[in-house]
This record gives structure tokens, C-alpha cells and sequence, in this order.
């Protein structure tokens, strides 16, 4: 426990910069960081504290408060003390040892090292000495290791790029970017080391997309948002350094603020399990009450004349006070019938299956060495009853490994390959790849099988050579020379680092830009284009442009977007091009492919001229800049010439149809949420079966607002009632109006594979541990009790020993209805384990004439028949015997007779003649025949009902799993299991969607030059302009992020 | 209904393992893979109705060998709560504890009762499983090491004065206490007496570890500074007046008296026929008496008692309950076998379809 409560909650924060003594007076938290609960000293305490808070261990102290009471206590002490103290100590040790591994991971992560500035020196300091108001020094792909306000880095205009997986789970990067007057400082030690800013911020909290504060330096005061702040948990990227001022530290930072305590996750087992026990409690204390009223008139009619015997005293001759004094004891005496250390052994039982999950092999994942990984021991059996698998974005379906597969130019398909017979057939890898293998940029791992292409480069088609020419100008890509030599394409979106890369290997090779030109390689020659305007990507354009001058003159621009949109920009005279490549792109959907149309247009430098300038008014404009700019951007976007199009795989994750597949067959609902273009979503979800032709109620659910769409939702749900699926497609537009989609959904390979293998082995997972389990906790250690105590097995108690383990096993197949059958089951056998011996002992002597029905022989002929059914029956409930089942289930039934021959020896009763009265018994009890005769008989007369039962239940009413297990003993007779028939490809109809994963803004950013290194400095003319307009991308940019964020906040709204 | 949604989502917090680790790649053991070579326990109906079947023949078969051998066991049982009644009325007021009162009862042996033959004293209605009474006994003091250790003996711990009772308890205090010795009438002159043995009716551990004499040589000053149970006419070391050494804590008598019963209901061995002279062969046919001296009191609790005389068979005192228990499960079993097979048969068709499917 971290003691830093504050006196006074903190309201704001005020942080001075490379001031640890004025920043020390606040007492702000450093950046040692504690997870772990306990320490040394604090462990026993505390532990006691937090487990004597559950019921049940309330319930054992109760238990034990009343075994103190001399005139109620039916038990010794150690009945219950035994119990308590195994059930508190297992999870004591349990915790301990949980914090035991976060004491270490916290130390591990407080000793990472950092560069701080110190002294006006850049000093290696470990993580946890990192204070409040330091200046740190993060460097190329290191963890931040606290939240940072972002002064400087070696990008210009101080960016630097972040990736947040650890946050939020997302993998591209974000791009923060310092204060104008930070960035200056770069990376002079001296300067920053006199930086003394003053930060006033928010108090720490957990929002992790917002943020609110001001710096004041040097007499001005500069607001401060979330763009300027770095976030404990982010990976720097791309940014060889940057320097940060520290402003939370350890706990308070966003990233522990969020991962506070743990909630305790209850699952449905849990729930019913104690609404059972309740039950069970319930149904102990009308015993007690049903047998103390029994008691009292027993001691009305008999009792009384008995007491010669006893001479009780006068005040307990009243036979309701002896009744009320038999209530207290009954409930002691049957205090077993509360399973209470069911809780314990389900613990147990779903730690055992965290370290199988952990274990697993077939869910280690090679590509990234990751093994399975239970994050919570608690949930797990809920993996056998999931209903809903949600998925974030679509991303998670696809390995985002985007490959250029085919394209249409001119009419014309290239990328099939066709064999002899001039069929059709698959790319397969025997064919060679083609590319300009002299090319130094040739992309060794280039997949591409057309000599067709090729051929039809080097003729010097023009459609061609203009097709690839687009394909290497008409991007966002930002190209990068490594010290090796070799083109670096830094890639914003996948799929147009796809198209860039193939138009490199075809020979048209993008080589680099400034705000104000491109260059590219065109089958070995340079050329460089002047590039004239930018028409940016948006969601609603679904298209990008790029308008150029090449070194001939001629203005060209160079479109590329989603069909749809731009067929209908097309020149009339395409008519014919654009049947034929609208076939194209229908086959190429048809393959699952994402595709593009491509189209160019010739413009005249008059009316460019005109256009242009018209922009730049458009851009100046105060109101209503960019309905103007849109509209321009139409205006000029029209009359195009069809190129082609292009085909780009998005390879699905392996596996992901197949588990898709299966998931649905186990009427598992999937849910996609993802801020895709409807389009990619649909697109991909009929590339992972999710949506199917023969779906033909496929419901686009489009609101601007949360309450919008929880209507459509509603409507669709009506529609949609008895169908199992439906896709809704939930279209939530917010300021800005970034489309967020409900979707249905997929799911990730190793997620998936994971939650399917735990469906498909908690079959035997259950049967295997859970049996074995079952018997440490529930027949070893009562049996153990039961050995020394055995007058718990008198009479009225013999009720309560198999319903001991009963709420155990509807653990199995856990619902309120099998609980009755098993209460059912258990007071039958309980009737049976009670009368068979009782009618069989009494008046009986036993083979040496003496009798044999003392209560003594009475309790070891009833235990030992009670652990022998019990065991039966796990044997005939375990359909799966490993060793490990053999040793627990043999083995229990051979401790029970060791313990109680240990227990019923002369040794152990020379040194306790008071605790084990029971010397010599078993070995009495259990050499006489008769005994054995009355156990056999106890044992058929207990399970042959449930045998039976069982046989008709599977033979009338068979449940599924009776039915595999028949067909799998059918297949096993005749041959192997047959292995899954590979899926195939879906061939669907559908138009596949084009499908562009980037997002706004980058357009700007490129025209700007912001992210460009300093060996392209931006023309100095334009440098106030492009200052103004920085910060303008940015916020764009921002807005982007934080409405993505937003709205997936609000889908879990929504989807209530 | 619950619904159960599981969020899958890449999203980690905290990551933190180390990089450097070799390989992650968990071990390949059979028991990590859960691959322990295993036997799937496949009960097919053949199997099951077989099971049945042999269970039904088994237990009508055991069944029938425990009628059989319950049948050749020769009992007679004596109640004599009635028939002594004026000394059960002597015994009503306890102030007449020291008053002896005698009681003939003659009977006839129709039939020779061969080999071992038991006798027994019974009771009915004494409650010797009532908790507290069980309860109400000394193990240490009974296995010598303190004469005077009466901790749990309740209420029977001490006697008016303080002095701690030896053997202390309720058990103990309520110890039966009639002599019964079983005559042969050979003719209405000569009545020999019918030789017993009073050893060897308890259990080895309880005559020769749990109840032992405390080491004195002589047993009335190892019971000394003890008194006896107030029901008691004799102290302990006195209780057998014939055999020295079957005096104290060892009685036999004392020791099945202290072994209590189960049941309300329950009976007692208390002597064996010693078979010598007439009796080689057993009891033989004729009359006989039992001449009690009576001294348990059974009307304050209503009970009643009786001296019965037995033989045994291989199994013991078998009663006729197990054999029928036995046998009415083995039909029952049959019985189960025969309507699940009719099912099975009947359903046999549709399973037929389920496996082809």
C-alpha cells in the first residue's frame, strides 16, 4: 500500500522545471511505482483483514465462536480451526505469492534507466528516482517512463511520434508535437538545463486523451492539451530523441491511474454458486430447526425419564432450552453441508487451467514467441459459456500486411496466371516473381507473377507507364534513405505502401519529396515532378489527388479512390473502359481483394491557373473555408480518365476464417467495432465468413448520434428477431464527422484460438481437474476430519456427507436445476449410506459373537462406505483417466484407509488416549465380513440408481456431447479422425469495397513540409504560412484521434 | 438471462516481460500439453446392461447365501422385564439399591443349538448413544495412566465430597449389572449349572490397550483416593470377585458395558458356553433356567431387557435384513436391467440413425 494519501486532495499541480526543491514542498508522488499490496511487516495483517471479509470465512469464525460455548459445542475446536487455517493459509500463500511477482516486476520496471538531467548533466538514473519537474531524455523506441510534457526532439518543429499499444492498444503511430518555444531548445543541455518553466495542470487523473494546462516561461504564459504530452506506458518511434519534462510521476501517471485496483470479476459459477450455498445455509438451518423441535419433544417423552442416567441439572430438564441448545449444536455438527471450501477448491481448480492455458503449445504464438497468457485466474470456465466476442477494429482480423496482387489497366488484368490451356489458375509460388531484378530498389519479397506486366512495361505502353506513375505520385508515402543506401518508405497506411512498393519493383520508383516536388525514378531516369496541389483523403471524398507539372509542362492530376466515387467523375468517353474494368473489379472483390480506381486528367495551365488561385482564396476565407475547398476539390475532380484499378490483399490473420467459422457454428456472436470505411468493414467481414451471401438481411445502421443509433439498433433488432447474426453497421458521426461503425465482428488469431481450444478442450480440462481437484479437497481432507471426528456421522449428520461433495460436482454442468437432481441424488444416498447399515447392524453380532453395532463400528462402516460411493462415482464421472486421475481417485480411497488405520492405532492412541478414542476399531470393523457385505451393498444401492439414470438420459434424451462422443468412438473403430477440411475462399458476388486505412490530414502535413527533415527546407516565403497552417494539420490530426478515442467510449454506450 | 461478453481487444496494460528471455515457447511435457497418455472411460450400453445384469445376479446370489445361513442360526430370547416384575419394582425406588432380588426364569430348549453358543443381554429403549452420554467417560483415566483425570466425566465426575470417581462418567455409572446364570435341567432334581466363559468377549485392542489397571501391585490402593460410581454397589477393583485379574479397569463385563451401542435397541455379549462335559456338541434340547439377580433398573426409562442365547454362522449373528436387503436390491437391479433394455432395444433404431449422421 502506497502511504502517499495526500492531507489535501490535490486540485491542480504546479510543476517548476529542473526545480526539485520547489517542487518538492507539494509532495508529489516520484516515479517508484507499487502494484504490490503487501509488504514484509504489513502481509499478515492486512491478509487476515481482506480474507476475514469474505463469507465464508466469517461463517468458519462464527463456527468456531460457537464450539467455544461448552454447552453447545457438539465438535471439538479443531473440527473447524482445521479447515479455516488450510482454506486461510492456502490463499494466504496463494497472495503472497501473487505479490511476491509483482514486488518483482515492480522492481524491475522501477530500475529501468533513464538519462535525467541533473546538475545541468545528462545523469543515468534508474526510473523510480525520477522526480517531479525533471527534464529526461527519451531516446529512439524506448518506454517514457512517466508523463512528459514534450519540450524538444530531434524531428523538426519538435514532433516526435509515439506508438500507444500499451495504452490503448493501438499500433499506428500518433505524432505529438512541442511547444513552439520548447522546440527551440533541441537538444542544447545547457539551454534546457536552464529551462524553468512553470507548468499549472490538471490533478492527476485517468483520462487518457485529455489534458489541460499552461506553461509560463519567461514572462508568457502557452496553453498546454494532450498533443503535447507523452504518456507513461508510449514507445517513442521514428524520433531518435526527444526531451520531456516530467509533470505526473509513478502512480499519478495516466497509465497507473487507469490501472488501479482490479475489480474483482465475478463469474456466473460465482454467482450461482453463492446463491446456492445460501440456498444451502437456508436449507441447514431448517435441519437445525427441524431437529431441535425434535429433540425437545424427544426430551418430553423420553428424555426425561433417562436423565436417571445423567442427572442433569434442574435448569436443563427444560426441554425447549434443550432444544434450543440443539439447534447450536446441530448447526455446528452439520456445519459441512455449506460448502464452503468449494470456494477454495474453484480457485484452485481455475488456477490449475490458467497454467494449462499458459502452457498450451497450440496456443503459443511462433510469430512473436507469445504464449497463451491468463491475465486473471478468475474467469476462466467463462470461456466455456462466451456468447459475445467483441473485436476492436478491424486491423485485428487482418495481419495489415498489405500485398499488391492485380491490377486492371487499360482494360486489361495483369496478375493472373495462365497455364497452357489458358485457364485461369492461383499464383502459385513455383512461379518465379517478376520485378527488374537489376533494380538496386528492387523488393526482393515482391509477389508478383505477371511477365505479362512486365512485357508490357518495357513495350512502353503508355496506360501502363502512366498507370505506375500515378501509383508512385499519387500518395502520402514519405520516402527515407538509409545509411546502407536503401529507400526507407515510411508508411501511413498500409495500403498505399503496397502500391508504392509495387510501382517501385515495376520500375517506377518513388525516391523522394519536398512540400513542392516529388521525384521518381521511371525505368531508371529521374524525373521530377512539380507538385502543384494537394487534394487530400477524406471519408467523404473516398478519393485523393495529386495535381503535377512534369518536366515537360503539361499539369496533370492524378486521382485515385474508391470506384464508385470516381466512376461517376469519369469522362463519357471511358463508357466502354469503364464496363470492362468494372468486371475487373468485381472479380477482384470477388477474391476478397481491397481495390482502387485509378483515373488521370490532362488540365491546362489556364485553367489550373484559375483554379488555383480560387484555392488559395477558398483558403484564406474566414467562414465557410472548407464547404469551399470541398468544393473546388470537386470542381476540378471531374472529367477523368480511367486508368485501371487496383487489387491489394489485406491477407486476413491465419486462421481467422476458420475460427470465424467455428466460433458461429458454437453460436458465438461476433462484434466488430471499428473505425473503418463501412466499405472495408463489410469488405472483410465477408472475407472472414462473418457475412455471407445467403445473409440477405444485412442491416446498415447509420446515426449521427448515440441516440440514433441505439434506434436503428432497436429497429434492426426487430427485424432481425430469430436470427442469430445481424450485422449492424452503426454509423456514428460525431463533430467532425469521423464515421465510427458497430460492425460485426471478428477476431484476432491468437485471441481466437484461444477462447476456440478452451472451448474445445474445457470438456476434458473439466474432467480431468476438476475430478482430481475435487478429490484432494473434498474427499482427502474430510475424510481425513472425518477419520478423527467420526461422530460427525451419527444419524441425523449422515445427511450432510454427500451433499459435502454434491455442490462440488455442479461445478460440472452448474444451473439450479442439476443442483436440485444432485441435492435429490445426495439424500438418497445419504438414506442408503444411513439405513443399509442400520438395518444390517441391528441386533447383529459380529463373527466373534461380540457386537458389532457400537457406534463406533457403526461411524467406520458408514465412513468408509461414504468415501468408496463417493470415489465410484468421480470414477464414473471421469470418462478421461490420465495417471494423475488414477493416483487421486485410488489413491484417495488409499489414504482414507491409511489415515484411519494410522488413526485407529495403539501408538497414536498411547500418546492422545483422548483424541483418538477410536483405537483398534477399523482393524475390528474391518476384518469381519459381515461389514464388507453391508459396504458392497451400500456402495450398488448408491450408484446403480445414477447409472441407470444416466443410461436413459443418453438413451433418450442424448445431449450433443453424448453424441460426438458415440460418433467419435465409431470414427476411432474405423479410422483416424479426420482432419478439417481447409476452408475455402469464399467466391462471393459482392463488390469488394475499396478500402483506404488512413486518415486525414497527412495531405496538409506533406504540403507543409512539417515532417520533413531540415535537407529539404521549406521555401522561406512560405514559412509564416506554413507556421499558421502547422498548427492547423495538427489539430486536424488531433481531432482525428480524439474523436476515434470518443467514439469508441460512446460505442459501449451505444451498445447498450 | 445472464449474458456473458468477453471483451478480446489487444489492448495491454503494463506490459513488462522481459525481452531476453530464450524462448517462450512453453515445455513440450505431456503433462504441461495435457497430453498424459489417458484411457477414455467409454461406458457403452453392452457394457452397462451387462453390469447390471451381473450386479442382479450377484446380489441375489449373495442374498440367497445370507438367507440360507440366517436360517440355521438358532436364537432364543428371553425378556424378563415382566416376568421379574416384583423385582422390577423393588428397583423403581433407588433407595432399595442394596436390597438383592433374585429371579428364576425356565424355559425349554426345543432343539439342540450346535457349536458356539453365545448369551447375551439385551436392551431395549436405553439410549446409550445420547451425545452427552457418550461423552461422559474418561479415556485417560480408563487406560491407567490417571485414576484421577475425571475432566470429561460430567456429570459424574466427583462424588458429594470431592473425591474423583474411579471409573468416572455416566457410562460407567449405568453399567449393567445382572448376573445371569444359565441351569440345565437334566431332570426336575438335577439342574447343572451351564459352564461360561466370561473371557474373550471383548475386542483384543480394547482389553489389552485401552483399558488397563493403573501399574499398582495391589489394585485397591491403585484405586485409592478414588470412589466408586454412585450406581455401584462394589468399587471397581471388585468386580469380579472369582478372578483377581479380571478386576478394574479390565472387567469384561465392564469393558462391552463401555463399548456403546449404536442404536437405543442393542445387545450385549455376555457369556460364552464354555463346551465341556454335556454341552461338547452345544446346548442341547431341554429345559433350562435362567436364574438373575436382579439389579439393573429398566422401568424409570420405560425400557425393557432380555437374555438371549445364539449361535453364529460364517458371517456372524447375521440378521435376515441383509440377506433381503441383498436380495431385493439384486431385483431391483434386475429389474432396472430388464426396463433399460427394452428402452435401449426400442431406441435402438434412432441411435442407429444418430450414429450414421
Amino acid at each position: 500500500m502506497f502511504c502517499s494519501k495526500k492531507k489535501s486532495l490535490e486540485v491542480e499541480r504546479i510543476v517548476k522545471a529542473n526545480d526539485r526543491e520547489y517542487n518538492e514542498k507539494y509532495q508529489y508522488t516520484d516515479n517508484r511505482i507499487h502494484t504490490c499490496k503487501y509488504n514484509i511487516l504489513t502481509f499478515l495483517p492486512i491478509n487476515l483483514f481482506e480474507q476475514f471479509q469474505r463469507v465464508a470465512n466469517v461463517y468458519f469464525l462464527f463456527l468456531l465462536i460457537l464450539q467455544l460455548i461448552p454447552e453447545i459445542s457438539s465438535l471439538t475446536w479443531f473440527t473447524t480451526i482445521v479447515p479455516l487455517v488450510l482454506v486461510v493459509t492456502m490463499t494466504a500463500v496463494k497472495d503472497a505469492t501473487d505479490d511476491y511477482f509483482r514486488h518483482k516486476s515492480d522492481n524491475q520496471v522501477n530500475n529501468r534507466q533513464s538519462e535525467v538531467l541533473i546538475d545541468s548533466k545528462l545523469q543515468n538514473e534508474k526510473w523510480m528516482n525520477v522526480k517531479v519537474g525533471d527534464i529526461i531524455k527519451l531516446e529512439n523506441n524506448q518506454f517514457v517512463a512517466a508523463d512528459l510534457l514534450l519540450l524538444s526532439s530531434s524531428e523538426p518543429h519538435g514532433l516526435c511520434y509515439i506508438e500507444t499499444a500499451e495504452l490503448d492498444g493501438e499500433t499506428n503511430l500518433k505524432v505529438r508535437h512541442a511547444l513552439s518555444v520548447t522546440s527551440e531548445l533541441g537538444a542544447d543541455i545547457s539551454r534546457l538545463a536552464k529551462f524553468d518553466g512553470i507548468v499549472v495542470c490538471e490533478a492527476p487523473n485517468n483520462k487518457l486523451d485529455k489534458f489541460t494546462g499552461v506553461l509560463s516561461w519567461k514572462g508568457s504564459e502557452h496553453s498546454l492539451n494532450n498533443e503535447k504530452i507523452i504518456l507513461r506506458g508510449c514507445v517513442l518511434r521514428n524520433t531518435s530523441w526527444c526531451f520531456g519534462m516530467v509533470i505526473f510521476a509513478g502512480p499519478d501517471t495516466k497509465l497507473m491511474q487507469n490501472s488501479g485496483k482490479t475489480k474483482f470479476k465475478r463469474t456466473s459459477i460465482d454467482r450461482l454458486m453463492n446463491t446456492l450455498v445460501l440456498w444451502i445455509f437456508g436449507f441447514l438451518i431448517c435441519l437445525g430447526i427441524i431437529l431441535a423441535i425434535g429433540n425437545s419433544i424427544w426430551e418430553n417423552q423420553v428424555g426425561d425419564q433417562f436423565r436417571t442416567f445423567l442427572f442433569w441439572n434442574e435448569g436443563e430438564k427444560n426441554s425447549v432450552f434443550s432444544g434450543f441448545l440443539t439447534f447450536w449444536s446441530y448447526i455446528i455438527i452439520l456445519n459441512t453441508v455449506v460448502p464452503i471450501s468449494l470456494y477454495v477448491s474453484v480457485e484452485v481448480i481455475r488456477l490449475g487451467h490458467s497454467y494449462f492455458i499458459n502452457w498450451d503449445r497450440k496456443m503459443y504464438y511462433s510469430g512473436k514467441a507469445t504464449p497463451a497468457q491468463a491475465r486473471t485466474t478468475t474467469l476462466n470456465e467463462e470461456l466455456g459459456q462466451i456468447e459475445y466476442v467483441f473485436s476492436d477494429k478491424t486491423g485485428t482480423l487482418t495481419e495489415n500486411i498489405m500485398t499488391f496482387k492485380k491490377c486492371s489497366i487499360n482494360g486489361r488484368i495483369y496478375g493472373e496466371v495462365h497455364d497452357v490451356l489458358g485457364q485461369k489458375t492461383d499464383m502459385t509460388k513455383k512461379k518465379e516473381a517478376v520485378g527488374f531484378s537489376v533494380s538496386p530498389q528492387d523488393d526482393s519479397t515482391f509477389p508478383f507473377f505477371d511477365h505479362h506486366l512486365m512485357e508490357s512495361i518495357k513495350m512502353g505502353d503508355p496506360k501502363v507507364h502512366e498507370f505506375l506513375r500515378l501509383l508512385a505520385l499519387c500518395h502520402t508515402v514519405m520516402s527515407e534513405e538509409n545509411s546502407a543506401g536503401e529507400l526507407i518508405y515510411q508508411v501511413q497506411s498500409p495500403d498505399e505502401g503496397a502500391l508504392v512498393t509495387a510501382a517501385k519493383n515495376l520500375g517506377f520508383i518513388f525516391k523522394s519529396r519536398t512540400p513542392e516536388t516529388i521525384t521518381i525514378e521511371e525505368l531508371g531516369t529521374l524525373v521530377t515532378y512539380q507538385l502543384l496541389a494537394f487534394l487530400d483523403f477524406n471519408n467523404f471524398r473516398k478519393r485523393m489527388s495529386v495535381i503535377v507539372r512534369n518536366p515537360e509542362g503539361q499539369i496533370k492530376l492524378y486521382s485515385k479512390g474508391a470506384d464508385t466515387i470516381l466512376f461517376e467523375r469519369l469522362h463519357p468517353s471511358n463508357e466502354d473502359l469503364l464496363t470492362l474494368t468494372s468486371d475487373h473489379l468485381s472479380e477482384f472483390a470477388g477474391e476478397g481483394l481491397r481495390t482502387l480506381a485509378i483515373a488521370y486528367r490532362d488540365l491546362d495551365d489556364k485553367y489550373f491557373k484559375e483554379w488555383h488561385k480560387m484555392l488559395e482564396d477558398a483558403n484564406a476565407a474566414v467562414d465557410e473555408r472548407d464547404e469551399r475547398i470541398a468544393g473546388l476539390y470537386e470542381e476540378i475532380e471531374r472529367d477523368l480518365m480511367l486508368l485501371g484499378a487496383t487489387a491489394v490483399e489485406d491477407k486476413l490473420q491465419e486462421g481467422v476464417i476458420e475460427t470465424v467459422t467455428s466460433l458461429s457454428l458454437a453460436n458465438i456472436k461476433i462484434w466488430v467495432l471499428t473505425g473503418d470505411k463501412q466499405e472495408t468493414a463489410i469488405n472483410i467481414g465477408y472475407a472472414c465468413n462473418m457475412l455471407t451471401d445467403d445473409m440477405n438481411d444485412v442491416f446498415i445502421i447509420a446515426g449521427n448520434t448515440a441516440v440514433e443509433v441505439r434506434e436503428e439498433l432497436r429497429k434492426a433488432k426487430e427485424n432481425l428477431f430469430g436470427q442469430n447474426r445481424s450485422f449492424s453497421n452503426g454509423h456514428v458521426v460525431f463533430e467532425k464527422k469521423q464515421p465510427l461503425e458497430l460492425d460485426s465482428v471478428v477476431e484476432e488469431t491468437v485471441t481466437g484460438d484461444y477462447a476456440l481450444i478452451i472451448n474445445g478442450h474445457s470438456l476434458t480440462v473439466y474432467d480431468q481437474w476438476f475430478i482430481t481437484l475435487f478429490n484432494i479437497v473434498y474427499t482427502s481432507l474430510p475424510v481425513l476430519a472425518m477419520g478423527i471426528f467420526d461422530q460427525d456421522v451419527n444419524d441425523q449428520n449422515s445427511m450432510d456427507c454427500p451433499q459435502l461433495y454434491k455442490p462440488g460436482q455442479l461445478n460440472l454442468l452448474f444451473n439450479k436445476h442439476k443442483f436440485f437432481i444432485c441435492v435429490a441424488h445426495g439424500i438418497y444416498t445419504s438414506l442408503a449410506l444411513f439405513f443399509i447399515p442400520y438395518g444390517a447392524f441391528y441386533n447383529v453380532a459380529g463373527e466373534d459373537g461380540q457386537h458389532i453395532a457400537d457406534y463406533q463400528s457403526f461411524a467406520v462402516t458408514m465412513a468408509t462406505s461414504l468415501v468408496i460411493v463417493v470415489s465410484v462415482q468421480i470414477a464414473l464421472d471421469t470418462s478421461y483417466w490420465t495417471i494423475i486421475n488414477h493416483v487421486f481417485v485410488w489413491g484417495s480411497i488409499a489414504t482414507y484407509f491409511s489415515i484411519l488405520l494410522t488413526m485407529h492405532s495403539n501408538g497414536l492412541f498411547g500418546i492422545f488416549p483422548r483424541q483418538f478414542p477410536f483405537v483398534g476399531n477399523a482393524r475390528h470393523s474391518l476384518t469381519q465380513k459381515c461389514i464388507w457385505l453391508v459396504i458392497l451393498l451400500t456402495i450398488v444401492a448408491s450408484v446403480m440408481p445414477v447409472v441407470a439414470f444416466r443410461f436413459l438420459k443418453v438413451d433418450l434424451f442424448p445431449t450433443l456431447s453424448d453424441q460426438i462422443r458415440q460418433w467419435q468412438k465409431a470414427q476411432k473403430k474405423a479410422r483416424p479422425l479426420r482432419s478439417r477440411k481447409p476452408q475455402t475462399r469464399r467466391s462471393s458476388s459482392r463488390r469488394s469495397g475499396y478500402a483506404f486505412a488512413h486518415q486525414e490530414g497527412y495531405g496538409e502535413l506533406i504540403t507543409s513540409g512539417k515532417n520533413m527533415r531540415a535537407k529539404y527546407p521549406p521555401p522561406t516565403s512560405g514559412l509564416e504560412k506554413t507556421l499558421y497552417n502547422s498548427t492547423s494539420w495538427i489539430e486536424n490530426l488531433c481531432k482525428k484521434t480524439t474523436d476515434t478515442v470518443s467514439s469508441f467510449s460512446q460505442d459501449k454506450t451505444v451498445k447498450l | 438471462m445472464s449474458q456473458k461478453y468477453i471483451w478480446v481487444t489487444r489492448r495491454t496494460t503494463m506490459k513488462r516481460k522481459s525481452q531476453d528471455c530464450p524462448s517462450r515457447l512453453p515445455d513440450n511435457s505431456a503433462v504441461k500439453q495435457q497430453q498424459l497418455p489417458a484411457y477414455r472411460l467409454q461406458l457403452s450400453a453392452n457394457k452397462i446392461l451387462f453390469g447390471f445384469f451381473a450386479t442382479g445376479v450377484f446380489c441375489l446370489g449373495v442374498g440367497v447365501i445370507l438367507l440360507l445361513s440366517a436360517k440355521t442360526i438358532k436364537e432364543v430370547e428371553i425378556n424378563y422385564t415382566e416376568k421379574c416384575a416384583n423385582c422390577a419394582k423393588l428397583r423403581e425406588n433407588a433407595a432399595n439399591f442394596d436390597k438383592e432380588c433374585n429371579c428364576s426364569i425356565p424355559f425349554v430348549l426345543p432343539e439342540t443349538m450346535k457349536g458356539n453358543v453365545y448369551m447375551y443381554y439385551k436392551l431395549y429403549g436405553f439410549y446409550q448413544n445420547l451425545y452427552r452420554y457418550i461423552l461422559s467417560r474418561s479415556n485417560s483415566q480408563l487406560v491407567g495412566t490417571d485414576v484421577k483425570d475425571v475432566r470429561n466425566c460430567a456429570p459424574f465426575k466427583t462424588s458429594h465430597n470431592g473425591i474423583p470417581i474411579a471409573p468416572c462418567g455416566a457410562i460407567a455409572n449405568s453399567m449393567f449389572n445382572d448376573t445371569i446364570i444359565l441351569s440345565y435341567n437334566l431332570n426336575s432334581s438335577i439342574h447343572i449349572k451351564v459352564p461360561m466363559i466370561r473371557s474373550g468377549i471383548t475386542w483384543w485392542t480394547d482389553k489389552y490397550v485401552k483399558f488397563q489397571n493403573p501399574s499398582f501391585q495391589n489394585l485397591s490402593s491403585a484405586f485409592a483416593g478414588t470412589t466408586k460410581p454412585p450406581n455401584w454397589p462394589k468399587p471397581a477393583y471388585e468386580l469380579d470377585e472369582e478372578d483377581p485379574g479380571n478386576n478394574g479397569f479390565i472387567n469384561d463385563d465392564f469393558i462391552v458395558w463401555m463399548r456403546t451401542a449404536a442404536f437405543p435397541t442393542f445387545k450385549k455379549l455376555y457369556r460364552r458356553l464354555h463346551r465341556i462335559e454335556h454341552f461338547t456338541e452345544g446346548l442341547p434340547a431341554g429345559s433350562y433356567s435362567f436364574n438373575i439377580t436382579y439389579n439393573f433398573p429398566v422401568n424409570r426409562f420405560q425400557g425393557e431387557k432380555a437374555v438371549v442365547l445364539s449361535t453364529l454362522t460364517w458371517s456372524g449373528g447375521s440378521s435376515l435384513f441383509l440377506g433381503l436387503a441383498y436380495m431385493v436390491t439384486g431385483a431391483v437391479t434386475w429389474l432396472a436391467f430388464f426396463s433399460m433394455l427394452a428402452v435401449h432395444l426400442r431406441l435402438r433404431e434412432r441411435k442407429m440413425f444418430f450414429l450414421q449422421q
